[in-house]
């Protein structure tokens, strides 16, 4: 019995040998990326560094202290929250009707199709640039048509001011990011079966009734998997607010991540840096860990 | 009394007829199958009396009513889709009660109408699931549920049993006749198999690339296919099909089939001669006897009988026979038809002529 077994024991051997092989490189490059990075970036919060040099001192939990301590930090999470659930708001509701609109029998649906997703490729960079200029104070494209439609009669600086500027890069964001949302509910609106909407019809449901009874509880788990993603990738967006007001007018529009940026390079203080960093992620592990949850779900 | 009419209707899709114009008139409380092979136009048909297809010209009245600028929630009609169509998000009830929430149903009526559907269609013990904890015939008897609750005039199914397994499809086909016989509401069924339409219908609609072949009950469908794509169409083993022609002998009649030949009545012999179309049933061939001979090409035990494949010169039959299998493929025998039973149809255009042998006989009972 013992040497009937025994080929089939070796056999399975090198297949948990040859399940380790093939494991092997994702896991080496994501501790290369992920675990490697983030575990650093645990350990050099614990210090007080000058950034150029990365020099200094153990310092124990006292940038931690420093971070929550000051009204810095509570500020620009507050900041942060308010950019991320206003860009996020348009970018679904604005993702939501473009997908519904592109999924009709329109003109022209593969060319708006294709269109849809041009901000999505855009370049932060050159996106934030045209951006700058049509919001321009004194020769910006938006004010001269504001004031050519009466709607305000003289300039408006739109990045000098608050709320002008969050609610200017709360735009330009909803702009930048709904194809992704547009791409992903399209994808889903085509798999729900014709037959239901007909189901519906006969059953006495209005348009209305349809959207609401139909569309929307299918739209559910893809709606919630874009939010969530979204939501992380909102929070920690850094380029785009950046570079349209880097974090002004004074710190009205200075998120999380500005702030780790401030302090990494514009105060050369790694160290308190990494703690922001470190906090940042504490706030964004409650999404993620929302994230795991459903897509683990889903799994199962 | 809810009557459904269709007067020369008629549906193109761009430049593509599917139903050049389509004229039928279903009774009230029949069971009448739309039967055809894939592309026939049977769906249309049915879509465009739910609502769901507008018709390209022509005429569609259900209970004397025009519905042509009626919605499919105001003709008076519930739907079964092959589908199924349940909304997946909500559980049995409430995708049962869904029509009468639409149609502003109090609270109380919607539970008892629920109640009472649920309990003819022994639904009760699923209520609060959803749909992808059902098996199909659970699913299939939701979908029915959903139709039934409403209480429309005419129940409209399509191809509702074709996702089940054969043995559930047996059982729901019989749930279905009973279903029918205690509602006696009008039911317009479409199916491509002919087995559903011939167990259920009191008359089966035959149709074939949009144009209605045979409208009639199901024996005189197979005692008297209207013409040759209906005789091949219906019957399984189909009917075998050979040209022939049909000759004058003295006062007489007599049939060539290659190099056969059958006796007929002498009044055939007024026709006599030309060219026709023979069908002969499986059924209708007499084998072990008679004054043919033919090679035994293939024996297809089911059982309860056997199905044999002959080949008589060029001739090819088919043959049932009762019981287990007594002949081999490979050897000869000899065989008769039964001429009594014979079909014959114009050789030009298929249809079926008058002059027929079976029409001296009366349809065996339906």
């Amino acid at each position: 019995m013992a040497e009937a077994a025994l080929p089939g024991a070796r056999l399975e051997r090198r297949d948990a040998l040859l399940g380790l092989a093939l494991i092997a490189p994702t896991v080496l490059v994501l501790g290369a990326v992920i675990v490697y990075p983030l575990l650093s970036a645990i350990y050099l919060s614990l210090f007080s560094l000058y950034t150029p040099t990365l020099e200094g001192h153990w310092v124990g939990l006292a940038n931690y202290r420093a971070v929550f301590g000051s009204g810095g930090f509570w500020s620009a999470l507050a900041t942060t929250a308010v950019w991320t659930v206003g860009t996020l708001t348009l970018q679904v509701l604005f993702g939501l009707a473009m997908a519904l609109l592109l999924h009709q029998n329109i003109l022209f649906r593969s060319l708006a199709r294709s269109l849809v997703l041009f901000p999505y490729f855009l370049s932060t960079v050159v996106a934030v640039l045209v951006w700058r200029w049509l919001f321009n104070d004194l020769y910006g494209v938006v004010n001269h048509a504001l004031m050519a439609a009466g709607i305000i009669d003289a300039p408006v600086s739109w990045l000098g001011t608050m709320p002008n500027a969050m609610l200017s890069i709360i735009v330009v964001g909803a702009w930048k990011f709904f194809p992704f949302v547009v791409i992903a509910i399209l994808a889903r609106l085509q798999t729900i079966p014709e037959a239901l909407y007909e189901a519906a019809r006969i059953d006495g449901a209005g348009p209305v009734s349809r959207f609401f009874d139909i569309t929307l509880p299918q739209l559910r788990d893809v709606l919630t998997i874009v939010i969530l993603l979204r939501t992380v990738w909102d929070f920690k967006e850094f380029d785009l607010i950046y570079l349209m007001t880097g974090g002004g007018p004074v710190n009205g529009t200075r998120t999380l991540p500005l702030i780790v940026y401030q302090q990494a390079f514009g105060l050369n203080q790694m160290g308190l840096a990494a703690a922001h960093a470190v906090a940042m992620m504490l706030v964004m592990l409650v999404f993620m860990l929302a994230y795991l949850r459903r897509a683990g779900g889903r799994v199962a | 009394m809810v009557q459904v009419v269709f007067d020369k209707v008629r549906k193109a899709f761009g430049d593509t007829v599917t139903i050049p114009g389509l004229d039928l008139v279903i009774e009230s409380g029949e069971f009448v199958s739309l039967l055809g092979p894939s592309g026939c136009g049977k769906s249309t048909t049915l879509r465009m009396l739910a609502g769901l297809e507008q018709p390209s010209g022509g005429r569609i009245s259900i209970g004397g009513r025009d519905v042509a600028n009626l919605p499919p929630a105001e003709r008076d009609i519930a739907m079964v889709f092959q589908s199924y169509a349940l909304y997946p998000h909500m559980t049995v009830a409430e995708n049962i009660r869904y029509p009468l929430r639409k149609r502003g149903v109090p609270k109380p009526e919607q539970a008892t109408r629920l109640a009472e559907v649920a309990a003819l269609l022994q639904l009760e013990p699923l209520l609060d699931r959803k749909p992808r904890q059902l098996s199909g015939g659970q699913q299939q008897r939701v979908a029915l549920g959903r139709a039934l609750v409403r209480d429309p005039s005419v129940f409209l199914l399509d191809e509702p049993l074709s996702n089940l397994d054969a043995a559930l499809r047996a059982h729901m086909r019989a749930e279905l006749i009973e279903l029918h016989r205690r509602l006696g509401k009008t039911m317009v069924y479409v199916t491509h198999d002919q087995l559903e339409a011939m167990t259920m219908s009191t008359r089966i609609a035959v149709m074939k690339d949009g144009v209605l072949q045979q409208f009639a009950p199901p024996a005189e469908i197979y005692d008297r296919p209207a013409n040759r794509f209906v005789a091949g169409f219906i019957g399984t083993p189909s009917m075998a099909l050979a040209e022939a022609t049909l000759l004058r002998d003295g006062g007489g009649a007599r049939l060539q089939i290659g190099a056969m030949m059958i006796d007929l009545p002498g009044r055939h012999a007024a026709a006599a001669p030309c060219a026709v179309t023979v069908g002969i049933r499986p059924e209708d061939i007499v084998v072990g006897q008679g004054p043919w001979q033919a090679l035994v090409r293939l024996v297809e035990p089911t059982g309860h009988e056997t199905i044999v494949a002959l080949e008589a010169g060029d001739l090819a039959l088919t043959a049932r026979i009762p019981g287990g299998p007594r002949l081999h493929a490979g050897e000869t025998v000899a065989f008769d038809v039964n001429r009594a039973r014979l079909h014959l149809f114009a050789a030009d255009d298929g249809h079926r002529l008058a002059l027929d042998i079976t029409d001296t006989t009366p349809p065996r009972s339906a």
